[in-house]
């Protein structure tokens, strides 16, 4: 499978080009959805799950004309390919390393993907760049009425959309934006947003790191409630606290910037000569150098670089991308030689543009 | 009290750890116990089913049938099965779990009746029993008022709407 075009580009929701990209990194809309009439896939044999995958990769037919769709059979991919499709969200962890039939196909922009035999019969998202949940639901909403015309979805009147996990029934819809908040987590305000989404029954979680501690300051919210609210009331409860944590993190960027520039300059220049002259770079150190260039991009402190760079800075430098681009499996002494090479040259390029 | 690790600010996260047997308190600043994840960690906490299903020791048994006699005719799962693993084998499994159900998904969602789209398809189908029961009343009312070249005409619209 030729996914080698993937190690030079990153998708359109990493552009860094959407509405407060300053801050939100993207927003992500995902459905899920099961046939009626065909076991869930916990109670299916691989037989069952061969049927499902045909049934649904037949009705993306549906698309055709909507979204150029390209479609890959997960299941027979090396793990190096899964790894890829998984840094670039286009599948799920649990999607990625399932056993039996599977299947994905997503259109070249890398905004919409539809994922066959996951948790559920179909998980379909839709990703935007920066804030923009509602643009995103509205492409996923119109996805789903033209599956919809030809899969006959299990459905419930009391319950709505019926899910394998009972935390997914009713609308079935997940929203989740990922934001970057470097200034609250080091001025140690970030519980404060922590303390004021939780109670609107939302749910924060660190991206990328492991247990307690969010690696490189990211940050995901989402909703946890799924039935009796509809669509448009859960996208709401994102899109109305949202605002508040993005100017919250810009006054405090700003402060920051007046009363310690030479400080933040300090951090965010000693941040960049790690990753253009490290030789070993482990993943969580380049997490944590790029955070702080992101944050000196978008505060004006390094004019060189855009948010993009730095974006598919954070997608190259993943194991599976550095495996692919290195053409095999490496172990994890080599992959931080090889990362620390790549972010050089990455960075070296730039520099000679 | 002062904070354990920087001694300057006022400790307000009281933590107990057990290691080795012991009982030992700590007391740390909002600051500090950030440092250590300790806060952060008390709002990420995300369970899953199981877990979640640990905690409740007050899920109701059912009156009439005990929820463990009941079993998915479609995919053959009882309650049990669920409860272990967190996942449904089948639609039809919210049908024949419906009683235990209402009460879970009060307490994971804080409501039962789902509000948002649905298929093109169920709406349709919606709206035509809709229509037929308004029908039927029309037609009630035209016999009850002796109409009958009316009511003839109503019986006719709801057997077209039936066959469609």
């Amino acid at each position: 499978m030729q996914l080698s075009d993937f190690t030079s580009r990153a998708g359109e929701w990493l552009s860094g080009e959407g509405p407060d990209s300053d801050v939100v990194i993207s927003s992500r809309i995902r459905l899920a959805r099961n046939l009626a009439d065909h076991l869930f896939l916990s109670r299916a044999d691989e037989r069952q799950k061969r049927l499902v995958a045909e049934e649904i990769t037949e009705a993306f037919d549906q698309l055709v004309g909507h979204l150029e769709l390209r479609r890959l059979d997960v299941e027979s991919l090396e793990s190096i390919d899964r790894l890829v499709l998984l840094e670039r969200h286009l599948i799920s962890r649990e999607h990625a390393f399932a056993s039996g039939a599977r299947t994905v196909a997503f259109d070249g922009g890398e905004t919409t993907s539809l994922m066959v035999n996951e948790e559920d019969h179909l998980r379909q998202q839709s990703m935007r760049s920066g804030f923009q949940l509602e643009e995103a639901w509205r492409a996923m909403d119109e996805i789903d009425r033209r599956l919809e015309e030809v899969l006959d979805f299990a459905f419930d009147d009391q319950y709505g959309y019926l899910t394998a996990c009972p935390t997914n029934v009713g609308t079935g819809l997940r929203a989740s934006v990922m934001l970057h908040l470097p200034a609250l987590v080091m001025t140690r305000q970030i519980e404060k947003v922590f303390q004021a989404v939780t109670k609107i029954s939302l749910a924060v979680r660190g991206l990328f790191g492991e247990g307690t501690q969010a690696l490189g300051d990211f940050y995901q919210i989402s909703n946890q409630r799924t039935l009796g609210l509809s669509e448009e009331e859960i996208i709401g409860n994102i899109s109305s606290i949202l605002p508040q944590i993005i100017s919250f993190e810009r006054k405090i960027r700003k402060e920051l910037l007046s009363s310690k520039r030479e400080v933040l300059e300090d951090k965010v220049w000693r941040a960049y000569g790690i990753l253009e002259n490290a030789r070993m770079i482990t993943s969580k150190e380049t997490m944590e150098s790029l955070s702080l260039v992101r944050l000196g991009v978008t505060a004006s402190l390094i004019g060189h670089l855009e948010i993009h760079h730095v974006n598919e800075l954070f997608l190259f430098s993943q194991p599976g991308h550095l495996q692919k681009v290195e053409g095999g499996e490496l172990d994890s002494k080599e992959r931080d030689v090889v990362r620390a090479t790549q972010v050089r040259e990455y960075l070296k390029d730039l520099r000679a543009t | 009290m002062k904070c354990e690790i920087c001694r300057e600010s006022v400790a307000t996260v009281h933590l107990t750890e057990i290691s080795n047997n012991q009982k030992k308190e700590v007391h740390l600043c909002e600051a500090c116990a950030q440092e250590k994840g300790v806060a952060i960690h008390s709002h990420v906490k995300n369970l899953s089913l199981p877990e979640f299903f640990g905690q409740l020791s007050d899920t109701p048994t059912t009156d009439s049938k005990p929820a463990a006699a009941q079993i998915c005719p479609v995919c053959e799962i009882d309650y049990q099965e669920f409860r272990a693993t967190g996942k449904f084998g089948c639609a039809s499994d919210y049908r024949v779990f419906r009683k235990e159900l209402d009460y879970l998904l009060d307490k994971v969602h804080g409501a039962v009746q789902h509000r948002g789209k649905m298929p093109v398809r169920v709406g349709m189908e919606m709206s035509k029993r809709r229509q037929i029961d308004d029908l039927k009343r029309e037609l009630r009312t035209a016999v009850d008022s002796e109409q009958y070249e009316q009511a003839a005409n109503i019986r006719d619209r709801i057997h077209m709407l039936e066959k469609r």
